[in-house]
């Protein structure tokens, strides 16, 4: 059963068309991968699943997404959002805030947890999920902004697991990070797939390679190719998928 | 032999200029900060001579100002007022300016907050007497009907909390402290708005996107996940502020007024600035001393204000 379902979708900024007509069904407790290349609106179908899209006044958005058979336009924004977390290309913890503070903010706003205990429970499972625990559980007063690139990153891991979430938008969540965390984060969405879905963005094939195990590849506002990631990465059934992962389109 | 001598002098003469260049920078940078020093300097030793000759700090922090024929007096009506009006000024100007920064830094796709942003550039720059006269005129025109119709009746109800109360609240006088404070409250505003407006736009994207992605509703991204992060600008602006409008003057003229005596602020109200400006015409040594202590009083309020507001950001 697909988990999320998009029908012919178009999103355009202001005169021009970023995606032009996407279809695209991703199956429950699994990770599918959007890659292609830069400027192929991979980003901004993420933006759409979880309608930060609406940030961006000059964006226009046509089609329908389905949550669950229910059609996320519908639904009320803070339900969406709690639903469907996501996690960003930069680390954003908000700096001045501490690392409990930054995972319990979104609780306390939206009233998920009753007292201080469970929200203390809510964070320490959170951070515990997110492998980022046993390193800061001496220090939850500090700063998030003091923690490095790779800590900062599990972090916000953590912030969008404490809303336990049904679905995890991760959009390039590794490209600023070295090879160790990038690793521990990808190792963290194998283990997370088996309670929720997981959509990533990658401009990286071989890290779709790695952990997805959908893929559709976007290019030009367009899906090119959706399947299987084994499939996708061995027999490609169109040239400029072929081309893009074996390195020659970019 | 002849090519490295060349690059010698060339190395040579380039040091001179440069010397002479950083020479003149900093001679540059010390004529800009001398007249600083020298108004402290000035104020500080003929205040602090002043304080002392009036009757030592507690005498001058808290009684009535010398009288032409007095030997002792202080500023004490005229601490309390400026006291007053800053602090409601402040937190009026603050309670107004940071949201209509948020709207005009944040909400750039609303027409109108085109128009509020270029009002409050205007504002910003705006003559204070101006202001000052612009709130003589309203006060004007609408005491009678408050007094009639509010604060008549309001001090009436409240009458039974007992005397102290009409200090605060009663029937208004054309000039009083509230006046003063809306004046001032006007010229804090736009100073406020303009540094939360750039502070909230200078957010990054995806700082604003987490905001929102964890806080949902609007209210709380803006108000509460992205007041977090810039918190400390705001703060700052807040206290450059209030350490500007605590030593305005013009906007208090058609205002607040200006008293010698503990009165109630629903009535002419004294303020520091106000004193500085009236005793230092006087042509009584006692009065101008006053000033001069006036004057190291509230450059110490102002100081400290800024110091602290410097320590944080």
């Amino acid at each position: 059963m697909a988990k999320i379902e998009l029908k012919d979708l178009r999103v355009s900024f202001g005169a021009s068309p970023v995606i032009t007509g996407v279809n695209l069904s991703i199956p429950d407790r699994s990770i599918t991968a959007l890659m292609g290349p830069s400027g192929s609106g991979k980003s901004t179908v993420l933006r759409v699943l979880n309608r930060l899209i609406e940030l961006y006044p000059e964006a226009k958005v046509s089609g329908e997404v389905y949550l669950d058979g229910q059609n996320i336009f519908d639904m009320n924004v803070l339900e969406l959002r709690r639903k469907v977390q996501m996690i960003f290309q930069i680390p954003n913890p908000i700096p001045n805030l501490s690392i409990f503070e930054n995972v319990a903010l979104g609780l306390k706003l939206n009233r998920l947890v009753r007292g201080r205990r469970e929200l203390f429970e809510r964070v320490k499972s959170a951070l515990e999920k997110a492998q980022l625990w046993d390193e800061v559980r001496n220090r939850l007063d500090m700063p998030a902004g003091k923690l490095s690139g790779g800590q900062q990153q599990r972090l916000c891991v953590a912030r969008a697991l404490a809303f336990e979430p049904e679905v995890l938008l991760a959009d390039e969540p590794t490209a600023n990070l070295d090879p160790e965390n990038t690793a521990k984060v990808e190792a963290l969405f194998l283990w997370l797939k088996k309670e929720m879905t997981i959509v990533l963005v990658t401009h990286y094939p071989p890290q779709a390679a790695r952990v997805s195990d959908y893929v559709a590849f976007l290019y030009k506002g367009q899906i090119v190719e959706w399947g299987p990631t084994k499939d996708t990465f061995t027999k490609p059934r169109h040239e400029l998928t072929e081309k893009y992962v074996t390195g020659r389109l970019y | 032999m002849t090519v490295k001598r060349k690059v010698e002098n060339i190395t040579a003469e380039r040091m001179v200029i440069n010397w002479l260049g950083l020479g003149l920078f900093a001679l540059l940078g010390v004529a800009a900060v001398v007249p600083l020093f020298l108004i402290i300097g000035d104020v500080y030793i003929k205040g602090i001579d002043a304080i002392n000759r009036l009757g030592g700090l507690w005498v001058f922090l808290t009684e009535l100002p010398p009288t032409p024929f007095d030997e002792r007096g202080g500023i004490g009506p005229m601490l309390v007022g400026t006291l007053y009006m800053t602090a409601l000024g402040a937190l009026l100007g603050i309670a107004v300016g940071f949201p209509l920064g948020v709207y005009i830094g944040e909400m750039r796709r609303e027409k109108f907050a085109n128009v509020a942003r270029a009002g409050v550039n205007v504002l910003v720059e705006f003559p204070t007497i101006v202001v000052g006269l612009f709130v003589y005129a309203v006060m004007s025109l609408a005491k009678e009907n408050l007094n009639q119709y509010l604060l008549g009746p309001l001090s009436k109800v409240l009458s039974p909390l007992g005397g102290w109360i009409t200090w605060f609240i009663g029937p208004l006088d054309g000039f009083n402290a509230y006046a003063g404070a809306a004046a001032l409250s006007i010229i804090m505003i736009p100073y406020v708005a303009l540094i939360t407006a750039s502070a909230y736009a200078s957010i990054e994207q995806p700082l604003r996107e987490a905001a929102y992605a964890i806080g949902g509703r609007e209210f709380n991204a803006l108000f509460v996940v992205l007041r977090k992060a810039v918190s400390r600008a705001v703060v700052t602006a807040a206290l450059l502020g209030t350490a500007k409008i605590a030593g305005e003057t013009a906007p208090l003229l058609f205002t607040a007024f200006g008293n010698t005596y503990y009165a109630p602020f629903t009535g002419p109200t004294a303020a520091a600035s106000l004193w500085i400006w009236y005793a230092a015409q006087t042509p009584y040594d006692v009065q101008i001393a006053s000033a001069y202590g006036a004057a190291a009083v509230l450059l110490t309020i102002i100081l400290t204000i800024f110091i602290i507001a410097r320590i944080r950001g």
